[in-house]
């Protein structure tokens, strides 16, 4: 078999490039030292029970905190400016309607000190959303998203996409996982478990992810001449 | 923004410094190169979950993830993510991620489809799939090679997948997961429009006046666009209105001015309403202008069966199913029309108690007059739409009727804008295809459709369904861009790109999803490789497939992060780079495709599917593959040998498709370079190899393939679509912005297809809007015989339709199996918010699992007392295919009335599927999950 020719990148690490596969096609695989058939079917994944009759099995069965609010310990922020879950009963509280959420009874951040919850932050009364033109006959937006542009705005209220509580907070099943969670939490701020850092500067933090003159999309990025393989087949037809 | 002089300095230094002394690995040089924030770098992605296509922003440090916040520049999520979203930092580190491939052995070592597994190198894994790939090609041909595809592949994952099955193995038998989330989206976008996907985006929330929720519960499944129509809603509460069509109550109805809960499958019965209440009763209401210049009328064959197995198919000679399986799947062959649906077939020519016989599904279908589908609208009066769909049996009448004709002011009404959205209920449906082109109807004959805060918007459930299976074409029907298999045409562009001789293609492409199942259970597909999907937990009828895969002679291999359902009865499990792991770019449900870079190195020895696809292509050379081949499964004819033809291109019998396909010679122009702004500091695991030295396929380390393979395998699928209705950006451009929505045309996106306005493509085919507002370019079954309700005229000539669109005459009907004496209750399958698909991610993050950590049966309180079961108790759910246990909640998030519950199929220890049936959309092949019967009893 013909060897694949080298790759020329300039490179030392060039020359220890995959070259050809003759050697690796033969008809039988080859056999190794020490394949042992140690891992059973049942050892793996979430379900340890035959997984082909369902006499013996049943879901983990879900506990959740009962305590009353303001009454159980707070769940630390699983890593910096996470949603916090919820650390008591929910009963009676949800569904969240219109005119009917029990959430923020407690954590509007002028109450939630005096009843020991945790403050609805900054980012929550801030409007991430520009506001895009429409006259009935065009519509324009307002701001540039080739420039990445944001358009951040503090308000007083508490803004109608955090509305629904339960889409980022969640009451927690007591009890032991089904598999253990490799992250590590890490923490900007000291207090980074505790509470959220996110307003003013730090919501456009670090938002420019490709650095300097070379974020903006200049009309050669357009042109995309240097791309062989991009040339429209269409054009040709 | 605040990125500071000296951090840019520092890194661009070091970047400067890799390239100059050769060294292929950013991450060593990561930390060094990066000081602001205790080493914490922040780089955009897309979350990994569903079809709402969030940014995010996502912070690593010392190579691994530490942190996810909402991207303020993101325009889909502005700052804000659901709580799924979030924990995409958590989900690569369950601690029983796969490190490395394993392997069914006997004592000895060698393969054994009885024994447990072991360890294998991944050299040995490619030497099995290479000898059991080799054994299916000879035993079946290209039919024998399955592919369990995916609509969570990245865009460059699902494009070398698809590019080594067709134009490799010549293997049609590659479909998506996706199959069973969108394709009757897929078919009604096609048959409606002659093209794929949505004309609007999301500024429609924003601008609209009415959202409609059919068979969506958004809330929790687009939780971020619940969340931007809740803020429209919020800022305009009289104004604005939201009415949640629904076979049961959930979140989505929370914030509901109007529920609507219907029997299942009935909503077809309720578009029919609002489509005769515009023609009978609201005649001014109908644009006419719009429709004599747009718009076509259509009909096609009823008796189309319900995408069962058919008579005569092995495993049913063979007895394979039960008799009581068989009680429902005879329904396939004929049925005889029920009370419930006459009316509405009346004008088809059946009456009840009639025979009706089924061919199986065609897409076939022709054009009629305005006055024949007036004439299919006819029987849905408020009458009878009410007394057939009404879901709530505590629920008067009156309260109900009162309901439908609110709804259907909301959509006559002349200044009022409305989005209609819809996920699985109206796709997860025996009528899929049908119930989707009904959605369009009534959005234009009110000329309400492609326009800025109006239209119907079809909401996909999968991160790239959109981008990936269906842009790129991982179907066992399509090609890139909306060319198809079967058309001669397209495979010769398809050919002339790839580099690769004419005829190679292979052009009967049948091996839908179901039909990848079925040929394994019928011993036609004798390897199948799962890729980033769970189809053994997934599909339907699950204990088939479970059986077939572990019982029969074949080969079933899956690649996976997480040891899932569909690994445990797999042969070989291979351990795959999860999404940040790699270089990727997915598309959403608004046409918007949004790229990432690898942001750490992947766990253990675990690679991408890209580099899994291309290490195989490395096994097989010309003579192996291009070859003729006899007639096998659907395939009638012989495939031709095609390697003189190959020789003549200047290949030899032993070139490999490794060189052919993915290390051609344009390929190699892509090169890898740490001075480029895009590539600087960020690993590229297949590029480079990394500093895990991973022993490769070969037995070697694995030092990368040396050229930028992701470029590469965008810009040449990217292709495809420039010029052709569906262009998408130059790659680099993705990395500079958040997302763009196709056609991007000469740089600009596309908020509004169809439309002059705003598409390119339009004010071409209108000169500039001069000769109307819209054009519907799409050039599928755009020219139609014509006929009647009941048939086609077969000397009719074959008239055009250029830049029309159809509105398509289709009558309720009931689906195969709905509740009787026995099994008296219906049972729906889903989602729910803090799970993702069958919990192999999430079920490993502990807020989420916590939150949610098993699958309950929502029921009525009433219900369950009358089945003498308790809050929090377990009952048997049990169909006819199977039965599973689960606790029973009265008072959650979902709220069935009596009659029905609902079970998700997160929970590998509530295995729904085996109680579901693979009933499909006959057209679509999309199965119905939301429909079956079965009895509920105490466990």
């Amino acid at each position: 078999m013909k060897t694949i020719s080298k790759i020329t990148i300039g490179l030392a690490a060039a020359a220890l490039l995959i070259v050809g596969c003759g050697e690796a096609t033969s008809a039988t695989p080859a056999k190794e030292a020490k394949i042992a058939p140690t891992i059973s079917e049942e050892s793996l994944g979430l379900r340890k029970t035959d997984l082909y009759q369902e006499v013996d099995t049943a879901a983990a069965k879900t506990e959740y905190v009962n305590a009353d609010p303001g009454t159980s310990q707070k769940f630390k922020r699983a890593f910096q400016d996470a949603p916090p879950m919820i650390p008591h009963s929910t009963e009676g509280m949800l569904p969240i309607k219109i005119g009917a959420n029990q959430c923020v009874g407690c954590h509007m951040p002028d109450a939630a000190s005096s009843v020991g919850a945790t403050p609805i932050p900054v980012s929550h009364f801030t409007n991430f959303r520009p506001q895009h033109k429409f006259d009935g006959k065009k519509f324009e937006k307002s701001i540039d998203n080739y420039k990445n542009e944001v358009s951040i705005k503090e308000t007083s209220h508490l803004q109608g996409a955090r509305f629904n509580c339960s889409q980022c907070h969640a009451p927690q099943s007591q009890g032991n996982l089904a598999v253990e969670n490799t992250f590590e939490a890490a923490y900007i701020a000291p207090d980074g478990a505790e509470r959220s850092r996110w307003s003013g500067e730090a919501f456009t933090d670090e938002l420019d992810t490709i650095k300097g003159s070379a974020a903006k999309v200049t009309a050669e990025d357009i042109k995309n001449a240097d791309s062989p393989a991009g040339v429209s087949p269409w054009t040709h037809h | 923004m605040s990125l500071s002089r000296r951090e840019f300095l520092k890194s661009s230094a070091a970047a400067s410094a890799a390239a100059a002394i050769g060294m292929s690995v950013p991450s060593e040089l990561e930390a060094a190169a990066n000081t602001a924030e205790g080493g914490w770098r922040w780089d955009k992605a897309a979350c990994r979950f569903c079809g709402t296509g969030c940014g995010i922003m996502m912070a690593t440090k010392n190579g691994k993830i530490v942190a996810v916040k909402g991207d303020p520049a993101a325009p889909v999520n502005r700052g804000l993510n659901c709580i799924k979203g979030y924990f995409n930092a958590k989900i690569m580190y369950g601690a029983d991620r796969l490190t490395q491939p394993l392997l069914r052995v006997d004592a000895n070592g060698n393969f054994d489809k009885k024994g447990k597994f072991a360890p294998v190198s991944w050299k040995r894994a490619f030497d099995e799939m290479e000898v059991h790939i080799k054994k299916a090609l000879k035993e079946s041909g290209p039919e024998g090679v399955g592919v369990f595809a995916s609509g969570q592949y990245t865009v460059m994952e699902g494009y070398a997948a698809q590019k080594m099955m067709k134009a490799g193995f010549r293997s049609n038998a590659i479909d998506p997961n996706a199959r069973h989330c969108m394709a009757s989206a897929v078919v009604g976008f096609y048959q409606t429009f002659g093209v794929d996907e949505p004309s609007g985006c999301y500024d429609d929330i924003e601008l609209t006046d009415t959202v409609v929720a059919w068979g969506s519960n958004m809330a929790e499944m687009h939780p971020i666009l619940w969340s931007r129509v809740t803020d429209r809603k919020l800022s305009d509460p009289e104004r604005v209105k939201v009415v949640s069509i629904q076979t049961y109550t959930h979140r989505t109805s929370d914030l509901a001015d109007i529920e609507i809960i219907f029997s299942p499958n009935t909503d077809m019965a309720i578009w029919n309403y609002l489509a005769r209440e515009i023609v009978y009763n609201h005649p001014e209401a109908i644009d006419w202008d719009f429709l004599k210049k747009h718009i076509v009328f259509a009909a096609g064959p009823v008796n189309i069966g319900y995408g069962m197995r058919r008579a005569g198919e092995k495993s049913l000679k063979e007895g394979k199913y039960s008799a009581k399986e068989m009680e429902t799947i005879n329904k396939e062959m004929s049925k005889v029309v029920s009370e419930k649906e006459a009316p509405a077939l009346a004008p088809y020519g059946y009456k009840a108690g009639d025979t009706m016989k089924h061919t199986a599904g065609t897409l076939g279908h022709w054009e009629i007059s305005f006055e024949e589908y007036k004439k299919s609208l006819e029987p849905y009066t408020l009458d009878y739409v009410a007394k057939i769909s009404k879901g709530n049996p505590d629920e008067s009448i009156e309260s109900f009727k009162e309901k439908l004709q609110a709804l259907a002011d909301l959509y006559v009404e002349k200044n009022r804008k409305v989005v209609s959205f819809w996920t699985m209920g109206m796709n997860q449906h025996t009528r899929g295809t049908w119930t989707n082109t009904l959605s369009y109807n009534v959005h234009f004959m009110l000329n309400k459709q492609a326009r800025p805060g109006s239209g119907a918007f079809s909401l996909t459930g999968q991160p790239s369904a959109c981008g990936t299976a269906r842009e790129v074409g991982t179907f066992t029907h399509r090609l890139p861009a909306d060319m198809m298999v079967k058309n001669p045409k397209h495979r010769k562009i398809a050919e002339k790109k790839w580099m690769i001789p004419e005829g190679t293609l292979n052009g009967v492409g049948k091996q839908h999803i179901m039909k990848i199942h079925r040929d394994i259970e019928d011993g036609l597909i004798k390897f199948a490789w799962v890729n980033v999907c769970n189809p053994y937990q997934d599909s339907a009828s699950a204990t088939h497939w479970i059986k077939a895969a572990r019982e029969m002679d074949n080969f079933i291999v899956t690649s996976d992060g997480y040891p899932g359902i569909s690994a445990k009865v797999s042969d070989l499990i291979l351990p795959s780079a999860m999404i940040y792991e790699k270089w990727g770019a997915y598309g959403n449900a608004e046409r918007r495709t949004q790229h990432w870079r690898q942001q750490v190195l992947p766990v253990g020895d675990s690679m991408s599917d890209t580099w899994q696809w291309v290490e195989l292509s490395k096994r097989f050379t010309v003579k192996d593959l291009w070859g003729a081949y006899a007639p096998s499964g659907p395939r009638k004819k012989a495939l031709p040998s095609v390697i003189d033809k190959a020789k003549a291109m200047g290949y030899d019998e032993d070139t490999t498709m490794y060189e052919i396909l993915f290390a051609n010679k344009i390929a190699k122009a892509y090169k890898l370079d740490q001075n480029d702004p895009i590539q600087a500091g960020y690993d590229n695991s297949e590029g480079y190899g990394d500093s895990r030295n991973v022993v490769g396929s070969d037995g070697k380390v694995f030092k990368g393939y040396g050229f930028f393979i992701q470029k590469y395998l965008w810009e040449e699928y990217a292709s495809f679509t420039r010029g052709h209705g569906h262009d998408l950006a130059p790659f680099n451009i993705y990395h500079k912005v958040r997302g763009l929505k196709w056609p991007v045309v000469d740089g600009k996106e596309t908020g509004w297809r169809f439309n002059a306005k705003y598409d390119p493509y339009a004010a071409k085919a209108t000169n500039n809007g001069e000769t109307g507002e819209f054009a519907f370019y799409g050039t599928l079954a755009k020219a139609l015989q014509s006929g009647t309700l009941t048939g086609k005229d077969k000397t009719s000539k074959k008239k055009g339709l250029p830049n029309k669109a159809k509105i398509f005459a289709r009558p309720y009907m009931d689906p195969p199996e709905m509740p009787d004496a026995e099994y008296d209750t219906w049972l729906c399958t889903g989602r729910v918010l803090e799970h993702w698909h069958s919990g192999t991610m999430t079920m490993r993050v502990p807020e989420l699992y916590r939150a949610v950590p098993e699958a309950l049966c929502y029921m009525h309180p009433q219900d369950a007392k009358d089945k003498g079961l308790k809050q929090g108790g377990l009952c048997w759910v049990e169909s006819r295919r199977g039965r599973v246990k689960a606790r029973v909640e009265t008072r959650g998030r979902n709220r069935p009335a009596r009659g029905l519950v609902f079970v998700p199929w997160f929970d590998e220890k509530v295995f729904i599927n085996k109680v579901c049936l693979d009933a499909t959309c006959p057209m679509s092949k999309q199965t119905d999950y939301k429909k079956c019967a079965v009895k509920i009893y105490k466990a």
